[in-house]
């Protein structure tokens, strides 16, 4: 009997499921277009998903072990199961296979399980909770109708009157792990992750990322340009509708694990934004409904249940509540520590950025002191509305270098807004100090600067950013230069990762772009720097985010502080894990109130480890936890740092210094 | 996004806007006056607003004016005039032409001589009441306007105006809302020919940026040699200020006092 | 009170014996009684002046002794002095000028101000300009509260601030915001004596606006933002002035037209004559024009309620209040707009649009009082326009008091408290007393 119900169920399920995978498609193709390679994209899935999704997995041990089992186990188990049952190519391995496979998935289901006896509060609940036993109903109940197959049992066990009644309570418990994995997996379940998860790893927005076979994935953190010459493109996004189809499938991927949550600084400071919740939100609105099925945690201080969107209804309402509130969109500081810990690869800070777009640049609704930065910016070319020709009035008495008189150099210093800024002068100092001291060749571009652009981009002013960035690259063709050297991790950002975009023809916009760190970090390697040895108490690193999660940079910085003899006593997010500063994406600007303060939790963060100094290498940064009241560190740049330090080349190194300065690039400084 | 009184407006605004000048920069910008004259205009309820700006269409003028419609506004009426003609009798027509029943503008214009004339010039022509330095418009009612206006140290005065009236604002009114790109690159400016009447006694002055204004000297006219000498040599204050440790709290509050009544805050 | 000089001869002795414990006490006594603030000198019982070389001088605000021979500090009664000195500056009479220069005072509170003043000194280097054929000063005020109780203008100093003529108008009707009735009087002068000059102060709801539109009515072109004057031969009228234009980005050179409206500072008041201040009365009575303008008084405004931009005495507060409905109580009495530091918001205390500093709002007050606040650099420089700064602070090494005219250390709610009570004590007797 169980060999003509089999085949029913099992096709059955597949029609269903194929009907819902339709449905899904359906939902994503509201998006509008974005190219991609569909065989390609598809082939490359496997590679994608067992090397790059399973390298952030894998920071969790048990969870990434208890993954592949699961997950592997039911892949196999449902194949198997198609060929075995369905089709009825039970003989041999097949059957012995499908055993194993289930039995697999069983031991995973239990790891699941256990999971979820106790969840921390970043998982999400409701369905998900029934995950566990449905993963356990779908591979016991595979297993046990297997058994006969192979063998193990005769294979008319479940044929007598009582195995009638055994047989039909196998089929209900297959059926109802059949509905959640195959069925539920197209039509909405937790099981869900699994299908969009797979083709959303296919048709990712940002190929690049992964690994291929030729060599690592590259970091992709760059914001994708908006096309502001076709009149009729949409500014940014105001409807669900409006994302590219890939970032919708992209949305629908979200496991719901949290780890975004967990990491997200906003949330963490009791601020409106929740980036799981608003991946779902996404979600919700991509198929119409209200958000009172979230089963995780809300955005701090909003229940639940009193938002609601459609395909093709505004996310954030000009008055009232819609899908989103804007306070939950202008709470992110575009740390991407979200993106850096979604084990699906999920773009949260694009989206987010897309739809500030659409708030700045259609609503004209950039909250607080957003505005005036902005008229700022397009006004006087830097975000505090100082008089452009003032821009280097802090250094007076330096005579830096002008690139307008030396057309030439071997390095650019980009100073960035910090010029007007008192405390950020003091940094600059020190970095000019320094590469004095190594004999450096190099250049300012002096009142020919402007702001990058980065706030205004991460504010959503795209127009103001592409303005800026078009006046900086035409500037930045009339010289040569190696390379471009900056204290700004933004502005290092937006030179290296987003002018490239821009460039015109005759006008590329690809430098050469390092951070003042690397920079050091590379002339202590040369040997052109000599200091004395570090007497000061404990310090430990900040990373800034737009230098290590979005450009990489964790190491020259720390192997600096090593050259400067400081051992670095680490905190415990440190690196890829950097808690952010809070004055990242102008979130200080928006300023969105929230429980607590971002900088003031970093602070508490370096207090933990008994620092004295907090060394940090962004103007932004030092800003930002500088106005923590009563911190129990100093903050301090790198740069200041290392030139406090500097001392004379010892005459045992005279010579090698000598030497280091008759490399062939000195030999242009002279 | 649309002025959203369009349908059945009961009242009609005319908000004369300008292209303004970056007091640091001089680069072209919405005027602020202006802009909060327009955001004035759009807090009114049931009201249709209508710019109206008469001026060229140079390369830098346009954006500004862009400006006024990213403001929320489907078009702008640019009254075309070439660069150094009167705006006077072009707007005084523009306005002939459709009468509105409130004109809002601001108090001077950034480029040019700036005199804030152009309000009482134009009610002058016209025949209708002007009120100068709003802070808001309360409400409109039986073709009677109840205004406030700004007086100093934030303080106001309620007037009631007869309409049609001209009324201007200073900085004292709303900040006007941010000007967003999208309805600003989509408006449109709806250029009709203007009189051309050119500003003769304007350019035949001369003009230059503004110099420092000497810091008025003290000067004592003192009867004896001994008095000059002494306010000459006094410079009592300057240097740190004041500073009161170890007094008493009555003491320091009374220093406080004074310092106040000084200043004449305290009323 | 009698004019007997009572001696206390035991007090007297006290006097002179300077190791006499009571020593110190018996010549403040002495020395009040004597109506000075200090005792330096006194009329011994013999009749000869003692004189107390130690209390001499007085303490400069740097903490160093300053001794001031003038005589001033003497208490020779400096009020007769100033009234005689005003008396003795020559009376200049203008019997038959030549021309009149109509100035029309903003006097705000019924008093001439230094705009007003300024704006007279400009009126006599344009009436004085040819000694041959001089000008009258002709002053036009409006408004019934110049007066004060008994009909008697409050302002006394029309003459020596350089009136020649003076026309009072005190019809209800000028009273608030009366452009048109005002403008209607201006008319009538024009049409009475046709002045050859109009000056205006360029002053914000005063002359700003009265004069542009006297200057719309009458057809003529005015010059607005003055602040120079030159003769110039080749002018229709004599001078050549320089305007501020276009946001006061730009000087004007421009001839002098016939209505001015001049700013700040443009002249220097008249400090050496006195001039008549004789009262004109207009020829005809002023026809009452419908007036399509009406003045409905002052709002009240709450002081927390004023944009912090705006406000012009400003209590701030920062992170060393403990005591907050005691900082909320003293911004209400003392009428001060209420701002912030950004701990103090941080901390929710206040709101975000009270905050004051680079990152704030920056703030323009006249007197800026920081209560708590230890001075971050931002915060300094929000308040860099602030006239005067008072801090009450803890800590005597911080920022904050670097940068104050006046600090005072110790406990800020003790310090506010006592301040409070001291307002509230003077408003009382101020009431007694009205």
């Amino acid at each position: 009997m169980l060999d003509i119900l089999l085949p029913i169920l099992i096709f059955a399920a597949l029609g269903l499921a194929a009907i819902g995978v339709v449905r899904r498609v359906r939902l994503w193709r509201q998006g509008r277009p974005s190219p991609v390679p569909l065989v390609k994209g598809l082939a490359s899935v496997p590679r994608r998903y067992l090397v790059d999704l399973h390298h952030v997995v894998a920071r969790d041990k048990v969870m990434s072990n208890t993954h592949v089992a699961t997950a592997g186990g039911f892949v196999a188990a449902a194949v198997l199961m198609v060929l075995v049952h369905g089709l009825g190519l039970a003989e041999g391995v097949l059957g012995w296979g499908l055993l194993a496979a289930s039995a697999t998935m069983f031991v995973g289901s239990c790891f699941v399980a256990r999971r979820r006896r106790n969840p921390p509060s970043r998982l999400s609940k409701g369905p998900w909770m029934r995950l566990p036993k449905s993963l356990m109903a779908f591979s016991l109940s595979v297993f046990a109708i297997t058994l006969p197959a192979v063998g193990l049992l005769p294979d008319n066990f479940f044929e007598g009157s009582v195995s009638w009644v055994l047989a039909l309570a196998l089929s209900a418990v297959l059926v109802w792990g059949l509905g959640e994995m195959v069925f539920g997996m197209a039509w909405g379940g937790p099981m869900k992750h699994a299908f969009a998860g797979a083709l959303h790893l296919a048709f990712h927005r940002r190929a690049e990322r992964f690994s291929t076979r030729g060599g690592e994935g590259k970091r992709s953190t760059g914001l994708k340009a908006l096309n502001l010459d076709d009149q009729d493109a949409t500014l940014g996004v105001e409807k669900p509708s409006d994302f590219t189809w890939n970032q919708l499938l992209g949305f629908d991927a979200c496991v719901q694990c949290g780890r975004c949550e967990a990491m997200c600084p906003a949330f963490a400071a009791g601020q409106p934004l929740n980036p799981k919740k608003l991946i779902q939100d996404m979600v919700v609105g991509m198929a119409g409904g209200s958000d009172a099925n979230y089963a995780g945690s809300p955005y701090p201080g909003q229940p639940v249940g009193e938002h609601q969107g459609s395909p093709q209804g505004p996310i954030v309402a000009r008055e009232g509540k819609a899908l989103v509130d804007a306070e939950t969109l202008w709470s992110c500081t575009t740390c991407r520590a979200c993106v850096e810990e979604c084990p699906m690869m999920i773009e949260h800070v694009d989206a987010i950025v897309d739809m500030r777009r659409f708030l700045t640049l259609e609503h004209g609704n950039t909250p607080n002191k957003g505005a005036e930065v902005l008229d700022n910016l397009i006004a006087t070319d830097n975000p505090g509305g100082f008089a452009p020709d003032a821009r280097m009035h802090w250094a007076a008495d330096l005579e830096l270098p002008l690139m307008a008189d030396r057309g030439e150099a071997e390095v650019l210093l980009w100073l960035g807004d910090g010029a007007y800024d008192m405390r950020n002068q003091r940094t600059l100092r020190s970095l000019v100090k320094v590469l004095r001291a190594a004999d450096v060749d190099f250049a300012v571009l002096g009142n020919e600067e402007r702001d990058s652009g980065d706030v205004a981009r991460r504010l959503g002013d795209e127009a103001t950013f592409q303005s800026l960035a078009k006046r900086n690259i035409a500037t930045l063709s009339k010289y040569r230069f190696q390379r471009i050297v900056t204290c700004d991790p933004h502005s290092f950002h937006v030179l290296g990762n987003e002018y490239g975009e821009l460039g015109g023809p005759g006008m590329p916009a690809q430098y050469e772009v390092s951070h003042h760190s690397t920079y050091i970090a590379e002339l202590f390697d040369a040997g052109r720097l000599h200091v004395k040895p570090w007497k000061g108490g404990g310090v430990t690193f900040h990373d800034p985010c737009y230098l290590g999660r979005y450009n990489g940079e964790y190491e020259a910085p720390r192997s600096v502080l090593k050259a400067l003899g400081i051992e670095l006593k680490e905190m415990e997010r440190s690196g890829f894990r950097s808690r952010c500063c809070g004055g990242g994406g102008g979130a200080p600007i928006t300023d969105i109130p929230g429980e607590r303060r971002i900088p003031d939790m970093r602070m508490g963060d370096v207090g933990e480890t008994g620092a004295e100094l907090v060394a940090v290498g962004c103007p932004q940064c030092t800003a930002m936890l500088e106005g923590v009241v009563d911190a129990t560190a100093e903050v301090r740049d790198i740069a200041e740092l290392v030139a406090s330090a500097l001392t004379e080349a010892p005459e045992a190194f005279a010579g090698a210094a000598q030497q280091s300065s008759n490399r062939p690039q000195a030999v242009e400084v002279a | 996004m649309r002025p959203e009184a369009r349908v059945d407006a009961s009242l009609e605004i005319t908000v004369l806007v300008s292209v303004g000048r970056h007091p640091v920069t001089g680069r072209a910008r919405r005027a602020d006056q202006d802009a909060r004259a327009v955001e004035l205009a759009r807090g009114v309820a049931d009201a249709s607003v209508r710019l109206l700006h008469a001026g060229g269409k140079e390369a830098d003028s346009e954006p500004a004016l862009r400006g006024y419609l990213g403001m929320g506004f489907d078009a702008l009426t640019l009254v075309e005039q070439p660069e150094g003609a009167d705006a006077l009798p072009a707007l005084a027509d523009a306005l002939n032409e459709a009468p509105p029943q409130l004109v809002i503008t601001g108090e001077r214009a950034e480029q040019g001589e700036g005199s804030g004339l152009l309000p009482y010039l134009l009610a002058e022509r016209l025949g209708w009441p002007v009120v100068s330095g709003l802070a808001a418009v309360e409400s409109v009612e039986n073709g009677v306007a109840t205004l406030l206006q700004a007086l100093p140290r934030g303080q106001r005065r309620r007037l009631k105006v007869r309409l049609p009236a001209i009324v201007t604002v200073d900085g004292a009114a709303p900040a006007p809302r941010q000007s967003a790109y999208g309805p600003a690159r989509r408006g449109h400016l709806a250029a009709v020919p203007g009189s051309v009447t050119v500003d003769e006694a304007w350019a035949s002055w001369e003009t230059q940026p503004a110099r420092k204004r000497p810091k008025r000297l003290k000067i004592v006219k003192a009867a004896s040699a001994r008095d000059r000498f002494k306010a000459a040599a006094a410079k009592a204050e300057g240097g740190g200020g004041q500073v009161l440790t170890d007094v008493t709290v009555e003491e320091g509050a009374e220093a406080i006092l004074k310092l106040l009544k000084e200043e004449g805050v305290l009323r | 009170m009698s004019d007997i000089v009572r001696r206390d001869p035991r007090k007297a002795w006290i006097a002179r014996n300077r190791l006499h414990p009571q020593h110190r006490e018996v010549l403040a006594e002495l020395g009040q009684s004597a109506g000075q603030g200090a005792t330096s000198e006194w009329m011994g019982p013999a009749g000869i002046v003692r004189r107390n070389p130690h209390a001499v001088g007085f303490m400069g605000p740097n903490g160093i002794k300053r001794i001031d021979r003038s005589g001033v500090q003497q208490g020779a009664g400096g009020g007769a002095a100033a009234k005689s000195a005003a008396q003795s500056k020559p009376l200049v009479e203008i019997e038959s000028p030549a021309f009149l220069v109509a100035v029309v005072p903003d006097m705000a509170g019924g008093r001439l101000s230094g705009h007003d003043r300024d704006l007279l000194g400009l009126a006599r280097q344009l009436a004085d300009a040819d000694p041959n054929a001089r000008g009258a000063v002709l002053a036009v005020v409006f408004g019934g509260y110049n007066r004060e109780g008994g009909g008697e203008l409050k302002e006394h100093g029309f003459g020596e601030a350089g009136v020649d003529r003076l026309l009072s108008l005190d019809d209800p009707r000028f009273d608030g915001f009366a452009p048109e009735a005002r403008l209607g009087a201006l008319l009538a002068v024009e049409e009475a004596w046709t002045p050859r000059h109009w000056l205006v102060p360029d002053s914000r709801l005063g002359g700003a606006d009265l004069g542009r539109r006297l200057a719309a009515r009458l057809g003529e072109r005015p010059a607005t933002g003055v602040w120079q004057l030159e003769p110039d031969a080749t002018a229709e009228l004599g001078w050549q002035c320089t305007a501020r234009g276009a946001a006061a980005t730009l000087d004007i050179q421009r001839p002098l037209p016939r209505i001015t409206l001049a700013l700040e500072e443009c002249a220097e008041p008249v400090d050496d004559n006195r001039h008549a201040a004789e009262a004109l009365s207009l020829p005809q009575e002023l026809p009452s024009p419908i007036s399509r303008i009406e003045d409905l008084g002052q709002v009240p405004v709450d002081p927390a309620g004023v944009a912090l931009a705006e406000a012009e005495f400003i209590l701030s507060a920062g992170n060393g209040i403990r005591d907050w409905d005691g900082y909320h109580t003293a911004a209400e009495v003392l009428g001060a707009t209420e701002g912030a530091s950004r701990v103090a918001v941080d901390d929710g205390f206040m709101p975000r649009d009270r905050q004051v500093g680079a990152t704030g709002t920056w703030v323009t007050a006249r007197v800026y009082v920081a209560v708590g606040i230890s001075g971050a650099i931002q915060h300094l420089q929000g308040i860099q326009t602030c006239d005067k700064v008072v801090a009450i602070n803890m800590d005597p090494g911080c920022d904050m008091i670097k940068r104050a005219d006046l600090a005072v250390i110790g406990d800020s709610a003790e310090v506010l408290a006592s301040l409070v009570t001291m307002v509230k004590q003077q408003r009382e007797e101020k009431r007694d007393a009205a």
